[in-house]
């Protein structure tokens, strides 16, 4: 059955184009442009994955409130902020209510499409039964390359899609710097150097609350970043 | 000139008080003399006039002889000795009158007390000659000796002359020639002395042997053999008549005469006939003396020197003022003398006889009264106008003072605010109510209105970008969906050169939003302790991998320095430096990176070599959207340089760019273990 998927954006051009994308993708596309229509829609049927912008028309911050509403309803639902809005702040705020990505419209359809089947794959691989061929283990660290998580010291790490690219790019090759570029295209983003630092930062910050002395991600500076094996 | 100086310039203008009351005291007192001249001029009116009664007492002039041709017998109040000497004589030596002889000036007096006549007289004379037996009478000799003679008449019946001839120096016996000839007259005794350059004779001679008309001339000769020249004091063959004061007018005068005045009485020659002096002399002197009393005289309308008042020694009066009375007017003249205070008011009157002037009287008075009364006010007013001059003079200086330090506390206030960047803080006096309160205001709001200027420039990029993201978007994704329809050859590669033109556009979007998005993880950094030198050393190796034609160069002159920061934001702001300095090198070139640790900072110096910075750009230089790039070069949008002075101004360092030998250095000042937290824009 073809997967259904909601895409919450006031601005009529850019919604008809994702749609068409998503829907030669063999995905069923619902476009809404705010989010009183889209959450009168989700009441009789949620769709398994929504894209939404964070500025609807007159709601500034509609996005953010629609999350919320969703995340409510539907603990395992993927949303995706898909928006204009660059800065950390959003991004970081829009992440802590749950969403499972936060992408700038720079980013292009067929990474979009990417992450989208990143997404579902995740989700789909959550169901199967645990299998050892796609895991990769690198001392506490553990990537489960088909569910997309990863485990340290046997704890799950809540990483959001981009950031498990980014440790999974690190972590294949231990002692490797990759660079800002290589780090960028394996999270099939387009993304500046400060995000790159900002995403390194929060993968970070994710590891140290598990473990204290977490410090496997090194910075080569100048250069790039490299992941040590203890 | 600042405005200190300005307003006491303007001060300066109190001094106009003193010179007004100046004014106002010199018209008091001329107005006070001119009362005072015109009360002398009516008392020397009455004078003159009731003159006329004693008409008959005046000389009668005949017009025939000038006054030249006629001599003055002074009076004496002692009797002189007769011993060639004139200090005994009770005259002042300006009373001698002088012609002029062969070898030089005669000088001579003629006087009387008692009842003889005085004479004394002073020869220049380079060869004294005597006289000889032979040349002792003038008759018939044919030797010739010095001789004075002293000629006297009372025409038209006597003439005769009294002749003084030395056979030496010493007393000599004189000679009195008449219609019998020469003969000894022991009646006269005379004092011959010889002096340096000449001789001297002194005489005695009772009056009665004088007549009316007297004259003196003077026979030089160089040896006994000539006759020599002769000198005279008048200028015809007879001798004018002799004057002197009159004693009937004398007395008239001391009857006329008041306290403190002067009467002269003179003949149409101004020949002094009569006198009487009550006048007190150098009065005026305890009114006012030294600094003070020459100020006052500066001040203050001069009069001609007090010396000129005084009876003339010659015994002639010549001061105009006389000679215009004698000429039939009655004149005014004013008399000061600025040594001794002294001040005198004179007036002149003719006699008149009919139409006929006949002699003048002149009266004098000493005007001391109106002087130490204009000298007391002078210096009261002096002293009150200099004080209030220099009252208003320190007031009007601290008046300055107060106004230029605000101005200045206000300049320096505003021009420390555009520094900082500080724009909304309070400047002085911004509520003070005068005109400088709305200076300040209005430059608040014009500081005001630069700093929301300012905001606005800087928040445009980053909301410039953000307002284009959305259509780019809607560009990019509609060309990304165009390219899975079936296109031709041609429609592809439009799709290609639009895809790529895209692409630049969210490149440049990216860049212009990356200063805000550099502020705001400013923010949110949390500092960390690391090593700078280790930093520079790892990333100056990076760029030699990215550049591959510059050559890089990493020098420290500090072991090792602990910065605390964010190193990725550092990193960032040295790849805006280095990309600059590639960008301005030329290949091939070395960029020098320089760490340094200098009172307590870190310095981290970029130098390249290549073309100097202008220098009006300097300043701005590192402000948002102002690129010193050639404008063709679309990469760049003034934006690198302002990230990299936000990241050393978030570190609470500062960056500056300057000028070196052949190339351009760009330094980034931070503290050695700073926090960026602490300083939160």
């Amino acid at each position: 059955m073809a997967k259904r998927i909601a895409i919450v954006e006031d601005e009529a051009a850019i919604r008809e184009n994702y749609a068409a994308a998503f829907s030669r993708e063999g995905y069923v596309v619902d476009g809404y442009e705010a989010r009183r229509p889209a959450l009168d829609a989700f009441e009789s049927r949620l769709p398994d994955l929504v894209v939404i912008d964070i500025n609807l028309k007159d709601d500034v911050e509609g996005g953010f409130e629609l999350c919320r509403e969703l995340r409510a309803r539907a603990a395992d639902l993927p949303i995706i902020f898909l928006t204009a809005r660059d800065s950390e702040f959003d991004a970081v705020s829009g992440l802590r209510l749950g969403a499972d990505d936060y992408l700038t419209k720079d980013i292009s359809l067929p990474h979009l499409m990417a992450r989208v089947a990143a997404l579902f794959r995740r989700l789909d691989a959550m169901q199967k039964p645990h299998g050892t061929e796609s895991r990769i283990t690198r001392g506490d660290l553990s990537i489960d390359t088909e569910r997309m998580t990863i485990h340290w010291q046997d704890q799950p790490v809540g990483l959001t899609l981009t950031e498990f690219w980014l440790v999974h790019a690190l972590a294949r090759y231990p002692g490797h710097v990759k660079n800002r570029q290589q780090l960028m295209d394996a999270a099939q983003a387009v993304l500046d150097d400060n995000t790159i630092t900002s995403h390194v930062k929060r993968i970070r910050r994710k590891f140290h609350a598990i473990d204290e002395r977490f410090d496997s991600i090194e910075t080569v500076y100048g250069m790039g970043y490299r992941w040590i094996s203890h | 000139m600042n405005l200190r100086r300005q307003l006491l310039l303007v001060s300066l203008l109190t001094l106009m008080l003193p010179w007004a009351g100046c004014e106002f005291i010199r018209e008091t007192e001329i107005a006070l003399r001119d009362g005072q001249r015109q009360m002398l001029a009516d008392t020397a009116r009455a004078v003159a006039g009731s003159m006329v009664q004693h008409s008959e007492e005046f000389p009668v002039s005949d017009g025939s002889f000038g006054a030249g041709d006629q001599l003055y017998v002074h009076r004496l109040e002692a009797r002189p000795k007769i011993d060639g000497y004139f200090d005994d004589w009770t005259l002042p030596s300006a009373s001698l009158r002088s012609m002029r002889g062969t070898d030089g000036p005669i000088h001579f007096a003629v006087a009387s007390f008692s009842q003889a006549t005085y004479l004394y007289i002073e020869v220049t004379d380079r060869n004294v000659v005597y006289a000889t037996p032979q040349s002792l009478l003038i008759d018939g000799a044919s030797r010739f000796a010095d001789r004075v003679t002293l000629a006297s008449s009372s025409p038209p019946y006597l003439k005769e002359a009294i002749s003084f001839v030395a056979e030496a120096p010493g007393k000599i016996i004189s000679y009195k020639q008449s219609v019998y000839g020469f003969e000894p007259e022991p009646t006269i005794s005379a004092f011959w002395q010889d002096i340096p350059g000449g001789y001297r004779v002194e005489a005695r001679i009772p009056s009665g042997q004088l007549g009316t008309h007297l004259g003196l001339s003077v026979q030089n000769t160089g040896n006994a053999l000539e006759p020599g020249t002769r000198s005279s004091s008048f200028t015809g063959r007879a001798p004018g008549p002799a004057m002197s004061k009159i004693q009937e007018l004398d007395r008239i005068a001391g009857l006329y005469v008041q306290s403190d005045t002067r009467l002269i009485i003179t003949d149409t020659q101004g020949w002094r006939i009569g006198a009487a002096d009550e006048l007190v002399a150098g009065r005026g002197a305890q009114s006012g003396a030294g600094l003070a009393m020459r100020i006052y005289d500066l001040l203050l309308e001069r009069g001609k020197e007090a010396a000129f008042a005084e009876p003339d020694p010659s015994g002639r009066e010549q001061q105009p003022y006389v000679s215009a009375a004698l000429e039939g007017r009655e004149t005014g003249a004013w008399f000061r003398s600025v040594d001794t205070g002294t001040a005198i008011v004179a007036v002149a009157a003719p006699v008149t006889v009919g139409d006929k002037v006949i002699g003048a009287v002149v009266l004098q008075r000493g005007t001391d009264a109106i002087l130490s009364l204009r000298n007391e006010g002078l210096s009261r007013l002096i002293n009150v106008t200099l004080i209030t001059t220099l009252v208003v003079a320190g007031a009007l200086l601290g008046y300055a003072t107060w106004l230029s330090r605000r101005i200045r506390a206000l300049s320096i206030a505003a021009e420390d605010a555009l520094e900082t960047e500080n724009l909304a803080s309070a400047l002085p006096s911004a509520l003070a109510e005068d005109e400088i309160g709305d200076l300040s205001r209005s430059f608040s709001w014009v500081l005001q209105q630069l700093g929301e200027y300012n905001e606005y420039l800087r928040s445009l990029a980053s909301k410039l970008s953000h307002e284009l993201r959305t259509p780019l978007a809607i560009v990019t994704s509609s060309l990304e969906n165009l390219e899975h329809e079936e296109l031709n050859e041609a429609s592809l590669g439009y799709t290609a050169r639009a895809r790529e033109g895209a692409d630049r556009l969210r490149r440049i979007l990216s860049a212009m939003s990356e200063a805000s998005r550099v502020e705001e993880l400013m923010q949110h950094a949390e500092p960390e302790r690391f090593d700078l030198q280790a930093v520079l050393d790892s990333t100056t190796k990076a760029y030699r991998d990215v550049y591959k034609d510059r050559t890089f160069e990493f020098t420290s002159s500090v072991a090792s320095a602990q910065a605390s920061g964010s190193p990725e934001l550092l990193i960032q702001m040295l790849d805006k430096l280095v990309d600059n300095a590639v960008d301005f090198s030329e290949d091939g070139d070395t960029i020098t990176l320089a760490l340094q640790e200098e009172d307590n900072a870190l310095l981290i110096a970029v130098t390249n070599p290549g073309p100097r910075l202008p220098e009006r750009m300097r300043s701005q230089l590192f402000d948002s959207m102002v690129s010193m790039r050639s404008s063709n070069d679309s990469r760049h949008l003034g934006l690198g340089l302002y990230v990299a002075r936000l990241i050393a101004e978030g570190h609470g360092g500062h960056i500056s760019a300057d000028n070196v030998e052949g190339g351009v250095c760009f330094t980034v000042s931070i503290p050695s273990g700073c926090n960026p937290g602490a300083t939160k824009r």
